[in-house]
């Protein structure tokens, strides 16, 4: 019997609604939860185990934790070297991430509608500052920084952030622009618009939800970025993950707990007001 | 996506470069510096007189140890890769096919909160866990399964659960866009042509999301094989990786040379994978007619 | 009323902003363009706390100018790849080893000149000993560490930490990265073999301590001694002692073999452009108010004969001639020329 896909497809959907779900739906079902549950707790915990340690007054690893104690809050807020590397970590994941998101979107346009020359080589090549381990990354920086005299200035090491982030916004966007329905735009333009005024009315709204999903990975990893840091960073201008990195060489106390508990809180902060106004929702349904 | 060979680049084309300007002032001058130094006896930029050699690359070939450190790379990169996609996939389907906006919001926070806590602080997190008095050791003995702590700390597993734990975020959030653009209604058609939910995932879901499988899956393996702040937090030095021997021959010997030897090694390999990627990719766009 | 001043104050106002950011962005060049800044490298913890609260300050005001510490380790690295005309430090504190290395590559003076220093008159004979580069001017011993609540009796000697009753307690360090470590695997070979220099004595002995918990930095030892995770350990004076008034229950073994020299030493760059206010750091920093200072902070022995420490701390740290002379000091350049071969041997040895 020839059925086109559509008719098919409305004939399932009747069927669907009469038919009872059996018992062996609900045990799927039940494993689907239990086992999405188990990986979330498997995510959550080491969280868990931080906030915990940052409330913990005992100077060290300590299980089970004797107390809650906001010292450790304390001493991070007091600590001059914390807040400003806090507050310069932020300075650079917000640079990092303008820069990252404006050359990364411009770049996957460029690719998936330029009809660029071995379009595969340059994606190829754009992705691949993932490939090379950080720690190379950043002395070959740092190198390079030497031989053109310039020391290791703040530019300097958001251009570095810039280089490992950018992966991800072109990847995001590129992905966004594959699955655009380029017959919309047809239809926009046979429906008198410019080239132009498509572009900026319709094309872009449109894939905002996946930039913006780039432009958020961006952020993140800026934030928790090492390696390169490392090297880049100047003495007075560091970042938060090395200062806490230096910091746990000499003391294993709870403050990193409770730098890492304000970092999330912030981070959260961001990542929420950015779902509400834009909806990241709609990235996944595009 | 089609050819387009045959067209000549148009105006959009020149938005590449920015980022062009960016990647060849800070990334292909740096590395091919890196490059020419792995060649080079000694810093050209620093020393006055160096000539070329192949001692460092010389040296990997010569020794063992060294192949040895390589494949101990691409093994806990490959076994992170695996344990992330089965776990991250069932994350990502929940997240994709969640009707609630509140779950959706809370499943993304959960997702990311991983990331969000740092790597310095996350890998303590694992330490404080997986360590001989740390919270999973402890509670064992205390609920009387155990009487001698378990080894957890200093083994390959421990680095792959840390490194896993840092990426399931990345594969999850990759996923889940594919597995969302998949429409349901073509599950739901197999579902009622006959097809258990299970044969319907694995005969319909599962070959529609295999190019966010394949581009998951490199993401994680590349960050895999590159680590070194967890692996050595939690290895200890004792499971010898390539980002870890460049880090000891950096920061402890002093041997730029031989650093950047490792590392064009560790490129290479990388590169290997984006070109079996890309085949790969090839090859199942090809088959899918369906979308 | 408003609107006709509107675009004058709004002119007025922008180019106020505007004079007000640039001053801002300028702010630190000015500034930094009349007080010279010297560069150097510094520890965090305790050490940085009171560099940075007390001691800095106190340089900076006496000797006009800013303190830029570097506490980011690793720091040769970075000193290597500067350039020799303008190196980014113009001090380099750090430990023997690490000096030595940079002084075969030139990147740092090997000797420091008693006329810019004076204070070089008055330390020991180990600060300024042919085992240094540079001066040092503290040090720690290097020794045992073990818990005292866990009935362990009778420590007296190195070899001590290779009883089987240690086994899954045992502590030590990452050789190729850390100093304690690498002194640790030079007085094996005195232990177990001919000398120093015996290094098949050395792996064997070092084959023979599996299994071990091995970290790459002195704070991790002390934290896992006190959570328990290690009851004996190799460690320093000061990673024991500095819990002091804690109630901890550690305690410090000086073996009777001889205890190992951790040294702090300083030395100064020779493309600094600020020698002489390197020179004065050196010598500021072997005063004896100020060693004082910063001994009873973290449990360092001052390398300054002249150091007077209160009565708790004198009676635990190396304070008197017969004390000193009892540090045993490595061979560092002969250890830095092998150490490649020494480090795949080693990474072998300790892969799980």
């Amino acid at each position: 019997m020839q059925t086109t896909a559509s008719s098919s497809l409305s004939a399932a959907q009747q069927t669907a609604s009469v038919r009872m779900p059996g018992p062996a739906r609900h045990y799927g079902r039940a494993l689907y939860l239990t086992i999405n549950i188990a990986i979330l707790v498997f995510l959550l915990a080491p969280i868990a185990i931080v906030v915990v340690f940052a409330l913990n007054p005992t100077p060290f690893i300590q299980f089970p934790p004797v107390g809650v104690s906001l010292r450790w809050f304390e001493k991070f807020f007091a600590s001059r070297d914390f807040m400003h590397a806090l507050w310069f970590s932020l300075e650079v994941a917000v640079l990092t991430t303008a820069s990252a998101t404006i050359l990364g979107a411009s770049a996957a346009l460029a690719l998936a509608r330029g009809n660029l020359p071995g379009t595969r080589l340059i994606v190829a090549t754009m992705l691949s500052p993932l490939m090379l381990p950080a720690i190379l990354t950043g002395l070959a920086l740092f190198q390079t920084y030497v031989l053109l005299d310039v020391g290791r200035p703040t530019w300097g090491l958001v251009a570095g952030h810039t280089l490992v982030t950018l992966p991800y916004v072109v990847r995001t966007t590129l992905a966004v622009l594959h699955n655009f329905d380029t017959r919309l735009e047809e239809a926009a333009q046979n429906l008198g618009a410019s080239p132009l005024r498509t572009f900026f009315e319709l094309t872009l709204p449109l894939i905002k939800p996946g930039v913006l999903a780039g432009a958020i990975f961006a952020f993140i990893v800026s934030f928790d970025q090492f390696p390169v840091s490392l090297f880049l960073v100047s003495p007075g201008n560091e970042t938060l993950p090395v200062t806490l990195f230096n910091y746990l060489k000499f003391d294993l106390d709870g403050t990193i707990g409770a730098a890492s508990v304000v970092s999330i809180v912030l981070a959260f902060v961001v990542v929420i007001g950015l779902d509400r106004t834009v909806g990241l929702r709609s990235y996944v349904k595009l | 996506m089609s050819s387009t060979a045959t067209t000549r680049p148009n105006g959009l084309a020149l938005f590449i470069l920015p980022s062009a300007l960016l990647f060849g002032l800070f990334f292909f001058l740096p590395i091919g510096l890196m490059a020419v130094m792995s060649v080079l006896t000694g810093n050209p930029v620093v020393m006055p007189k160096v000539a070329f050699t192949t001692r460092h690359y010389a040296r990997m070939i010569g020794d063992p140890y060294y192949l040895e450190v390589i494949w101990t790379t691409i093994r806990i990169g490959l076994v992170t890769t695996l344990v992330a996609l089965a776990i991250g996939y069932p994350l990502a389907h929940w997240m994709a096919r969640i009707k609630s906006r509140t779950g959706h919001a809370l499943l993304l926070m959960a997702v990311l909160a991983p990331m969000l806590t740092g790597i310095v602080v996350r890998t303590f997190a694992w330490m404080t866990l997986l360590s001989d008095k740390g919270v999973i050791n402890e509670t064992l003995i205390a609920l009387g399964l155990i009487s001698q702590p378990l080894k957890l700390m200093y083994t390959e597993t421990g680095i792959v659960v840390g490194l896993v734990h840092i990426y399931v975020p990345f594969m999850v959030l990759t996923l889940t866009g594919v597995i969302g653009r998949i429409d349901e209604r073509l599950e739901q058609a197999a579902e009622n042509l006959g097809a258990s939910p299970l044969r319907a995932f694995i005969e319909v879901t599962l070959p529609l999301s295999l190019p966010g499988i394949l581009a998951g899956s490199l993401l994680v393996f590349a960050l895999a094989i590159s680590a070194y702040v967890t692996p050595i937090l939690l290895g200890g030095f004792q499971i010898m990786t390539l980002p870890i021997l460049i880090y000891q021959q950096i920061s402890a010997n002093f041997n730029v040379g031989f650093a950047a030897a490792l590392g064009i090694v560790l490129l290479m390999i990388s590169l290997l994978l984006v070109i079996a990627y890309n085949r790969a990719l090839r090859l199942v766009s090809g088959q899918r007619e369906l979308q | 009323m408003m609107k006709a001043l509107g675009p004058l104050s709004r002119r007025r106002f922008l180019t106020a902003s505007a004079s007000l950011g640039i001053g801002t962005i300028a702010a630190p060049y000015v500034a930094r363009a009349d007080d010279p800044t010297l560069r150097i490298t510094g520890w965090g913890g305790k050490w940085g706390e009171v560099m940075k609260a007390e001691i800095g300050p106190a340089f900076e005001s006496e000797f006009k100018c800013k303190l830029q510490t570097d506490s980011a380790f690793p720091y040769l690295p970075k000193l290597q790849a500067s350039s020799r005309s303008a190196p980014i430090y113009d001090v380099l504190h750090t430990n023997s080893n690490e000096q030595w290395a940079a002084a075969e590559m030139g990147l740092v003076e090997p000797k420091i000149d008693p006329k810019l220093v004076p204070n070089l008159a008055d330390v020991y004979p180990y600060a300024i000993s042919d085992k240094i580069v540079g001066v040092s001017i503290f040090t720690s011993a290097i020794g045992l560490g073990m818990r005292t609540d866990k009935g362990y009796s009778g420590v007296t000697s190195w070899k001590e930490l290779w009883d089987a009753k240690y086994n899954g307690v045992r502590g030590g360090y990452v050789i190729p990265v850390n100093s304690l470590g690498q002194a640790f695997l030079m007085m094996c070979g005195t232990l177990f073999g001919k000398g120093q220099t015996d290094l098949d004595a050395a792996y064997t002995a070092l084959e023979k301590l599996k299994p071990i918990k091995i970290v790459d930095f002195t704070g991790a030892m002390e934290k896992m001694l006190l959570s328990g995770e290690v009851g004996m350990c190799v460690i320093h004076d000061s990673g024991i002692y500095r819990y002091d008034g804690q109630n901890q229950p550690t305690d410090f073994v000086s073996p009777s073999e001889g205890v190992l020299s951790l040294e702090q030493v300083l030395t100064i760059t020779p493309g600094s452009k600020m020698k002489e206010l390197a020179n004065a750091y050196v010598n500021y920093m072997l005063r004896p108010e100020v060693q004082k200072r910063l001994a009873e902070t973290v449990w360092y022995s001052p390398a300054n004969k002249k150091v007077k420490l209160d009565a708790k701390y004198d009676a635990k740290l190396l304070t008197t001639p017969e004390k000193v002379s009892k540090l045993i000091q490595v061979d560092w350049k002969w250890y830095n020329e092998r150490k490649d071969e020494i480090d795949q041997r080693v990474n072998r040895i300790f892969r799980a």
